[in-house]
């Protein structure tokens, strides 16, 4: 059952990490536009583009955050509870409000994107004519994707109701991990930055 | 059985008492209508995130829910509910703004600033400078700190950097455990409100006010309370030389061209690349959008410039930016679902009307909103307070003669004190994690009280003295 979960959470870590390199993209691109516009020779496609980048780049990464716990939360309460309170408490929620909310969008956005689809939607933003439905079909994808990581989250808090433990996640660079900072400090130290 | 007064209990009682109240305010569901149901709407909201449920989804799920009541006709099928499309509307929305595209591009400027390590050469450039003057290690922390933050959006992990890099070395020279605590905690927090920071960036899309105007409107409060810091540390400095003894003499006798050249190559280089990434949003020149992804690119050419950009470590920032992008951005979802359920059903009139009838003056409502948000901000998470809750007292400033750009400047500088209040404070449990075992909580939380305090000084000075943070937007754009 654990791997089954760790494979939903590889699923999601890799699209959401192949997409997180858009940022590099998304930097290049406005970058480029803002340089050739002081030099006198504007793009018509750069905003466009660089407005899509980014929607993907955020929507495609939300399946990959949930699966390292990383969308905000008021923990205050929630960590003072026994691991199996917070796993019904989860289980409960997940059924409340993630499923109808996620299902909702992503029903909602296959229609949207067919619409647009259908009839070849381009922007109409700037003059650049990109054609806006396939940005517009990440809106299902995305939400696809979170249903999936929901279901694997959904079976950790069974889990955890069972056995009265979480089960371990994959590890992932993490913002305050200590020892990834140590080693940020101590290269510098080896270099002889500080001294 | 006996009552043990600790977090669980106080929480869930004043949950329990606040849903009663609650519940008593409210008519009976016979004579309910739309906007009470907004009403309830905005309550369980509250409760459901204090039961620890990720945010953004648990307003997703109630604006829908609550939008498909009602929206809800007999005769339509269930399939043809009008807040499908107000929904997908509202996340295409998120995902074709044209300000928020900026939040990205900063907050992978500050990670690749984070990330390189680019902190430490700063901070030994920033000491070597202030060797002289009292409580040195201290200042030198907050100057780092302010200096970073105007590199970065977010407060990310400055406290544990900044932990692992001095805390040692002020224990070591003698420093007061609280004082060395207070600072660093304090200092890394100031990322929220210098620019470029998220939260204004987040709040000029809800408010509609201009980036740009909170940009500079941000500068002056900022800086402000940077100084208020620095000049706290060295007067008890001063006062108590116990707290935080001087450098030894070989430390401060440094020859003063080695001290420029250390500036020289470790400050000014940081220092010109911020001023370049504000000073062309503030100056007009760029849109922030262009100007984060220019700093971004800038920040990228320096840490190469330093060596200090292996590809483990430019990895590690592309995805803690998608993550860290992807939180504030689903979150923003969620609250557009939630708020345009939220407005179907009409409970901001319920509020408005509410507090219109209190007939306060606008330093009363000023009074009140502050003392709300400061006392929300103890259990939430400033994203959640400037993205639900600032947008309900929004439509009511016009009511009071009150400059939205004001309010969101006031707004910023009171959720700085979150980070600081136990006992949500992230910063006191980052700098615990990095602490020798003899710093306690406890101290960590005790030496931060002196800087809230002083936080709450610098609220007061920005309402008597608006011209803090008015002065410069005003100057530039009128």
């Amino acid at each position: 059952m654990n791997s089954l979960l760790l494979t939903i959470d590889r699923i999601s870590a890799v699209a959401g990490k192949v997409f997180a390199w858009l940022i590099v993209l998304l930097t290049a691109i406005v970058g480029y536009d803002v340089i050739m516009r002081k030099l006198g020779a504007p793009t018509h496609w750069a905003f466009d583009l660089s407005l899509m980048v980014y929607a993907v780049l955020f929507m495609m990464a939300g399946a990959y955050t949930l699966s390292r716990n990383g969308h905000v939360r008021a923990d205050l309460l929630y960590r003072t509870l026994a691991p199996r309170t917070q796993a019904t408490l989860d289980l409960l929620l997940y059924f409340a409000f993630f499923l109808p909310g996620i299902a909702a969008l992503v029903y909602a956005g296959w229609e949207f994107a067919g619409k647009s689809l259908s009839i070849r939607e381009a922007s109409s933003v700037t003059g650049s004519g990109l054609p806006v439905y396939p940005v517009k079909m990440f809106i299902p994808v995305a939400g696809l994707l979170l249903l999936m990581q929901a279901f694997a989250e959904i079976a950790r808090a069974l889990i955890c109701i069972r056995t009265g433990r979480w089960p371990e996640r994959l590890h992932d660079v993490e913002e305050a991990d200590v020892e990834q900072l140590k080693a940020i400090v101590q290269a510098a130290e080896v270099k002889g930055v500080t001294k | 059985m006996k009552l043990r007064l600790d977090t669980k209990t106080i929480g869930f009682g004043f949950l329990a008492v606040l849903v009663t109240l609650y519940i008593l305010f409210l008519p009976p569901p016979s004579r309910f209508y739309n906007p009470h149901l907004g009403m309830v709407m905005l309550g369980l909201i509250i409760v459901a995130i204090l039961l620890g449920f990720p945010i953004a989804f648990t307003l997703m799920g109630l604006g829908i829910l609550f939008g498909f009541a009602a929206l809800w006709r007999p005769g339509v099928p269930f399939t043809e509910n009008p807040i499908f499309d107000s929904m997908v509307l509202r996340t295409y929305g998120v995902m074709t703004n044209d300000i928020i595209i900026s939040v990205p591009l900063f907050i992978f400027m500050g990670y690749i600033v984070e990330r390189s390590g680019i902190i430490d050469r700063l901070f030994k450039s920033l000491e070597l400078a202030m060797a002289r003057v009292p409580g040195a290690l201290a200042v030198a922390t907050i100057a780092t700190c302010a200096v970073f933050a105007a590199a970065t959006g977010i407060v990310g992990a400055v406290v544990t950097l900044m932990g692992l890099l001095v805390l040692q070395p002020m224990l070591k020279a003698g420093y007061d455990v609280r004082m060395a605590a207070g600072a660093i905690a304090a200092g890394g927090c100031l990322g929220i409100l210098i620019p470029p920071s998220v939260m204004l960036i987040l709040y000029g899309a809800t408010a509609g006010v201009s980036v740009v105007q909170l940009y500079a409107g941000a500068f002056g409060p900022g800086v402000m309370l940077a100084l208020m810091y620095i000049g706290y540390v060295m007067i008890r400095a001063k006062l108590n030389p116990k707290m935080a003894p001087p450098l030894p003499m070989e430390e401060r006798n440094v020859p003063a061209l080695q001290i420029l050249r250390m500036l020289a190559t470790s400050f000014l280089p940081l220092f010109l690349l911020i001023g370049a990434v504000l000073g062309s949003i503030v100056g007009g020149w760029a849109t922030a959008s262009e100007a984060a992804a220019l700093g971004a690119i800038g920040a990228i050419v320096l840490a190469l410039a330093y060596r200090r950009l292996p590809w483990e470590r430019f990895k590690d920032s592309v995805y803690l930016t998608s993550r860290t992008t992807a939180m504030v951005c689903w979150l923003l979802v969620g609250s557009w679902v939630f708020s345009s359920t939220f407005a179907v059903l009409g409970g901001q009139r319920i509020l408005e009307q509410w507090v219109l009838s209190l007939d306060m003056s606008p330093t009363g409502f000023l009074l009140l909103s502050q003392v709300l948000i400061f006392l929300l901000g103890w259990p939430l998470d400033w994203t959640v307070i400037i993205i639900i809750f600032v947008p309900i007292f929004l439509p009511m400033l016009p009511h009071f003669g009150i400059d939205p750009l004001f309010f969101g400047l006031l707004t910023a500088l009171n959720l700085q004190t979150a980070f600081l209040s136990p006992p949500m404070a992230m910063a006191a449990y980052y700098l615990k994690g990095v602490a020798p075992p003899q710093v306690t909580l406890a101290e960590i939380f005790r030496g931060m009280v002196p800087f809230m305090l002083l936080q709450i000084g610098a609220m007061v000075l920005l309402v008597m003295f608006p011209a803090i943070g008015m002065w410069l937007p005003k100057f530039l754009y009128q």
